[in-house]
């Protein structure tokens, strides 16, 4: 096919199709018209534009009705014209538009819209939108002149007609994208951008259609779900872009003061013109706020994911460009915002998130105090509400509120501080967070798991980190906890960490009803603070020093090692509990002269249920987790907090609650990685010296011994050889506690006692073959101390050949070379082995017989001596 | 009803010798970790972390003998100490070094503690138990220039001298020597003159321990007897006994008054710590921990009173660290 590049060629061609068409207008001149039109190149066509054009609109103008064919096709071939050309005149581009919007126009009398076919319909628009398209920049804007204004709502009403009329889909999206052009909000990128003054003007303008637009948007976008994602998704695109630019924050400011007086004879347009002053702005809000209500309302839960993207899409035009004037509408944007982050759609999830973070990264809530105040606001009904719904809602909407409450708090970033500094608001939120917390406390099977004599495998046993699984009262989800668990944290991360812990120190002391949560509350708040484990929108502004966190640590942890909130009734059995239930009774003044007094008077029976045991045994386990926590966030800084922690943590790991021990030890691998130990043992033996500080000054206090001898117990399990001159330390300190009360403690020092044989035998073990025969004896003297204690049949006569043959073997060992001490031994060891056999009921665990604490006194002597003579061997070596 | 005793807020371990003498350093700013130095008799100066209460260094200086007296000269970081192989040592810490500077042999056999005050800027004297057997030697530091050596008179009998304690009314004053002898009793010395300026027999048996209290002009002394004698020097420099104070068990093996002038605390054969109000004397307390003769005690110079540490050194090879403010 020919081209005519040259516009004289052009005119040649196209010439007698104008003609023909001006003559008679019938579908096939236009045909005809466009056929040739097809051959001409673009630069031809535009030197020829108004030429050709001509007919075209002759064609439309011709009074009287019309075939519709024909008037589709004219609108179909000045489109073809316009896609190729430019309009350069702004009389042309009025005259254009005004036409077009003709053809769409009903008949004058009618008043309904035209009954005109689809395919005309689709048709105008579409050359509208490319009219829009073709023309420059400038020429453009000459049909946003206030002049202009009746022209433009009637297109825009007409469009508007067609998108929430109109059944067809196809229609309805091209009058949405139409509109779009229409208020210079395209996607497409060839549109000169506009500067300021011009965005202000062409605001001015569209902020008379505002309502119109705004109102049938809204209906569309909640109407049926049938018309299509994709329509309700340029309505939602259309209404954000128009709210977006009349309602903006830039131009609003610049509105000037008072309307601006326009010409006489431009006096009933200026009525038209809506001047944008701060009224106009505060009313037109609080309607915008209920149609945004019900937009988000609607397509929040729409099913397909588009419309949500784009409703993500929506909150995030309006927050950056309208924060301010809309404010009173963000508590329903957020609030959708936020939901959506938890969205099915891993798309809508994604932007989500993108959003929320470049609000927070903007700091457009943290500068904007009245969109703080929102923020704050729903934080503050949410609260409220949540211990309601935490009760009432199934899993799915239990998550579904806690997202959002994590929304809102990740939303305020450091502003939350503002909201902690209301009263109102702290206690509210504290206690909602406390209540939702609530444990479950029934399960009898937690105070009924022991951990029954020494477990051989306890090194194994150790698990990382790991927490123990909690059951609490009003969910059951793991989810659930999480995101609690991140509710703590990010508050931790942003708030005051002064006053929270304060606060929930508080809390903790205020109830026993809420020490476990509080606790719980504490523990994540600190991991918060040092910004462990924690997801946040934005950074903060200053993280807390090394020595905040320090000093908050600290005081938190005096608080759970402190005696009333450390040593608390786990078990009802008589051993255990009656050192401890005397510390209740004896509040807690420690009671050194009255040795019998807390266990020969019979212990007024507390009340103790399986459900206050249960709730002591979580709050020993949370507290125990919480040293844990404290340890990651502080590091190798914690090891200067062993010092007073350590020891409470040793004392847990040997308690025989088997929920408690475990718990124990997993905070003794937590502080061992925090602290950079290789291990347990390590941790043990670097910090032995701490240890035997706390042993030894607990051994001074009745009611402490049976804990301090836990500790004990623990540590050699736990250690090695190169403690020996530590221990050896601590034993003579065991050894006077044990002279001094024989009665009360005696089973738990056996115990003890017979756990540093074994460790001795263990220790001794890996030494020469001189050092292996002691090792004998010890192994020996600790088998028949044990079989003392469980009372194996042993006969007089094997127990008298066992020390005899201890004391031959110790003589050689000392080179036949025994001193006065020996001698002494010696000495006693045939009443010992006489009255050995005859003892009532030396059982390690059982609470000893009155009558049989005779003979329980000369055996205590029999293995102080046991103990110091093996001691004194393995030191000669 | 009294409280019961307090336990120590902390035992120190790890020695494994009698401790023989103690010395706080905590005046320091805020970054600096307070220190404590302990003597013990193997010869060893520890120095004890007091945040991790753990020993920083083993400063070995003294070939294995006693350490007696340990003290800093200005900051933490110079130390004398005085041993029982008859030399005062001097001791740069700066920077983490452990090295003696320099070092005095005193020729005394005994185990009097020297004595140590502050004259001027940068310059100290000590007194020392000299080789004479009833001398006492003030020597000026770091010039190590004897100032003058303290005699008797002939036929005065005091035998060895068993504690000192140098001190001066204000900076720049003539420093006065207060020495405890054998034979009970109390002497002031001007070291400027050289010259006697009283003597008072307060005990029967050797002055195991003095301190003095200059404000108010009382010194307290002890000695192996089952008192505690507390005298007052007069403005003729006369030294006079003001009140005895009984004890129940024997022997004392020293004594200090807080650096507030508040309270007294003695170390006491029994084992025990006793704290005694200073003004009157009232028993305050009886720390109860150590296992066998408690040798020394010293209170810390922290800046804030409220954190003023009380420690003890015992033949238990344990130093107990207390703090006792609160409940005085």
């Amino acid at each position: 096919m020919v081209v005519f590049d040259t516009p004289q060629a052009a005119f040649g061609a196209l010439r007698p199709a104008c003609v023909q068409l001006t003559r008679a207008q019938t579908v096939e001149n236009v045909r005809r018209l466009q056929a040739h039109l097809a051959a001409v190149s673009g630069a031809a066509l535009q030197e020829l534009q108004e030429y050709v054009l001509f007919p075209l609109r002759f064609a439309l103008r011709v009074p009287g009705p019309k075939q519709e064919r024909l008037v589709q096709s004219l609108v179909q071939c000045i489109s073809s014209v316009l896609a190729a050309t430019c309009v350069r005149k702004r009389e042309l581009l009025q005259e254009l538009f005004s036409e077009l919007c003709t053809c769409l126009a009903p008949p004058p009398s009618s008043g309904k819209a035209a009954p005109l076919s689809e395919e005309l319909k689709l048709a105008v628009i579409q050359a509208l939108h490319t009219l829009m398209h073709s023309a420059y920049g400038d020429v453009v804007l000459s049909l946003y002149q206030p002049s202009t204004l009746p022209l433009l709502g009637f297109a825009v009403s007409l469009l508007l007609g067609l998108a929430e009329q109109e059944k067809a889909k196809q229609i309805k999206i091209s009058a949405l994208e139409c509109l779009q052009v229409l208020v210079l909000q395209c996607d497409c990128q060839e549109h000169r951008h506009l500067d300021e003054e011009e965005a202000q003007q062409c605001g001015d303008l569209f902020a008379s259609f505002l309502p119109g637009i705004s109102i049938t948007l809204s209906r569309v976008i909640s109407g049926d779900i049938k018309q299509g994602h994709k329509t309700t998704v340029s309505a939602i695109r259309l209404f954000y872009l128009i709210v977006g630019s009349v309602m903006s924050d830039a131009q609003l400011a610049r509105v000037p003061k008072s309307k601006e007086k326009l010409a006489v004879e431009q006096s009933r347009i200026s009525e038209l013109m809506v001047h944008r002053g701060p009224d106009w702005s505060k009313s037109t809000a609080q309607k915008l706020s209920l149609l945004l209500h019900k937009v988000v309302e609607s397509s929040s839960v729409h099913p397909h994911w588009k419309v949500r993207l784009e409703l993500v899409e929506l909150v995030h035009h309006l927050l950056r460009n309208c924060s301010q004037s809309l404010v009173d509408s963000f508590s329903h944007l957020l609030k959708a915002l936020v939901g959506l982050v938890n969205d099915e759609s891993s798309e809508v999830q994604s932007r989500c998130n993108e959003v929320l973070r470049g609000i927070a990264e903007q700091r457009i809530v943290a500068q904007n105090r009245a969109l703080a105040d929102v923020l704050s606001e729903n934080l503050h009904s949410l609260a409220t509400a949540l211990p309601r719904l935490m009760n009432s809602q199934d899993d799915a909407g239990k998550v579904s509120t806690l997202s959002l409450l994590l929304g809102y708090l990740k939303l305020l970033g450091p502003k939350i501080n503002i909201v902690l500094n209301s009263v109102s608001h702290l206690q509210r939120l504290c206690k909602a967070l406390v209540q939702v917390l609530e444990l479950d406390v029934t399960d009898v099977k937690i105070v009924e798991e022991r951990r029954w004599g020494p477990p051989g495998s306890w090194q194994q046993g150790v698990r990382r980190g790991g927490r123990q699984k909690k059951y609490f009262r009003f969910f059951a989800e793991e989810k659930v906890f999480q995101l609690l668990q991140q509710v703590c944290r990010v508050l931790g991360y942003y708030g005051n960490l002064y006053l929270l812990v304060d606060h929930f120190m508080g809390l903790y002391s205020e109830s026993g009803l809420y020490r476990k949560q509080a606790a719980m509350v504490l523990n994540e708040l600190v991991m918060g603070a040092a910004g462990l484990g924690v997801d946040v929108l934005q950074e903060r502004e200053v993280p807390p020093s090394m020595e905040d966190l320090k000093a908050s640590v600290t005081s938190v942890l005096d608080e759970y090692t402190d005696q009333a909130n450390w040593y608390l009734i786990t078990s009802i059995d008589t051993e255990e509990a009656s050192p401890e239930q005397s510390v209740q009774r004896s509040g807690l003044v420690a009671r050194p002269g009255g040795l019998c007094s807390s266990v020969l008077l019979p212990s007024p029976e507390p009340q103790v249920t399986t459900r206050s045991m249960n709730s002591n045994i979580w709050q020993i386990c949370i507290q125990l987790e919480g040293v844990g926590c404290f340890a990651a966030v502080l590091g190798k800084e914690f090891r200067l907090l062993l010092l007073s922690a350590l020891y409470p943590v040793l004392e847990k790991a040997g308690d025989r609650t088997l929920l408690i021990s475990e718990t124990a030890l997993g905070t003794l691998a937590d502080i061992c990685e925090a602290c950079s130990y290789d291990s347990v043992q390590c941790l043990i033996n670097e910090n032995s010296d701490y240890l035997v500080n706390g042993i030894s000054l607990n051994l001074r206090q009745l009611a402490h011994q049976s804990h301090a001898a836990q500790v004990l117990d623990t540590m050699l399990r736990h250690s090695d050889a190169s403690l020996l001159p530590l221990v050896e330390d601590v034993i003579q300190d065991v050894l006077s506690a044990l002279d001094q009360s024989y009665n009360n403690q005696a089973s738990t020092f056996l115990r003890v006692l017979h756990s540093v044989m074994t460790a001795l035998v263990q220790w001794c073990g890996m030494c020469s073959a001189e050092e292996h025969q002691q090792g004998q004896t010890a192994r020996e003297q600790s088998r028949a101390q044990s079989q003392g204690q469980r009372e194996v049949t042993v006969t007089r006569q094997e127990v008298e050949r066992f020390f005899l043959d201890y004391v031959r073997q110790k003589r050689i060992a000392e080179g036949d070379a025994p001193d006065t001490g020996e001698e002494e031994e010696a000495d006693e060891v045939p009443p010992l082995a006489g009255t050995e056999p005859n003892n009532g009921d030396p059982d390690g665990e059982a609470p000893l017989p009155i009558h049989a604490q005779l003979a329980r006194d000369v055996m205590e002597r029999c293995i102080h001596l046991l103990s110091d003579g093996s001691l004194r061997v393995r030191l000669k070596v | 009803m009294a409280l019961p005793p307090p336990d120590p807020q902390f035992v120190l371990r790890g020695t494994s010798a009698a401790i023989h003498t103690l010395h706080f350093s905590c005046a320091g700013q805020e970054p600096e970790i307070p220190v404590l130095f302990s003597g013990s008799e193997n010869g060893f100066i520890h120095v004890w972390n007091l945040q991790t209460h753990r020993v920083d260094t083993a400063l070995d200086g003294h070939g294995g003998k006693s350490v007696c007296c340990v003290e800093t000269v200005g900051g933490k970081d110079r130390l004398l100490s005085q041993g029982r192989d008859q030399r005062i040592c001097l001791w740069d810490l700066a920077e983490g070094r452990a090295a003696v500077t320099d070092s005095v042999f005193t020729g005394h056999v005994g185990f009097c503690r020297c004595s140590l005050v502050k004259v001027a800027q940068g310059r100290w004297l000590v007194a020392t138990a000299a080789k004479g057997l009833e001398e006492v030697e003030v020597l000026e530091l770091p010039s190590k220039t004897s100032v003058c050596t303290l005699k008797p008179e002939v036929g005065a009998k005091l035998g060895m001298p068993m504690c000192l304690k140098l001190w001066q009314l204000s900076c720049g004053s003539q420093p006065l020597l207060l020495a405890g002898y054998e034979d009970g009793s109390v002497v002031l010395w001007n070291v400027t003159m050289g010259k006697a300026l009283s003597q008072l027999v307060c005990h029967q048996e050797p002055v195991m321990s003095l301190d003095f209290d200059s404000e108010k002009a009382k010194g307290i002394s002890g000695s192996s007897e089952k008192v505690l004698r507390i005298w007052s020097l007069n403005e003729q420099q006369n030294l006079q006994v003001y009140k005895t104070q009984e004890l129940v068990n024997a022997g004392i093996s020293d004594i200090t008054i807080r650096p507030d002038k508040k309270i007294v605390a003695t170390a006491g054969w029994d084992h025990r710590i006793r704290i005694f109000g200073w003004r009157k004397l009232k028993p305050l307390a009886v720390l109860d921990y150590h296992t066998a003769t408690v040798h020394c005690v010293s209170f810390s110079d922290h800046r804030k009173a409220r954190e003023t540490l009380l420690a003890a050194g015992s033949k238990d090879h344990r130093i107990s660290v207390w703090s006792i403010y609160s409940q005085m």
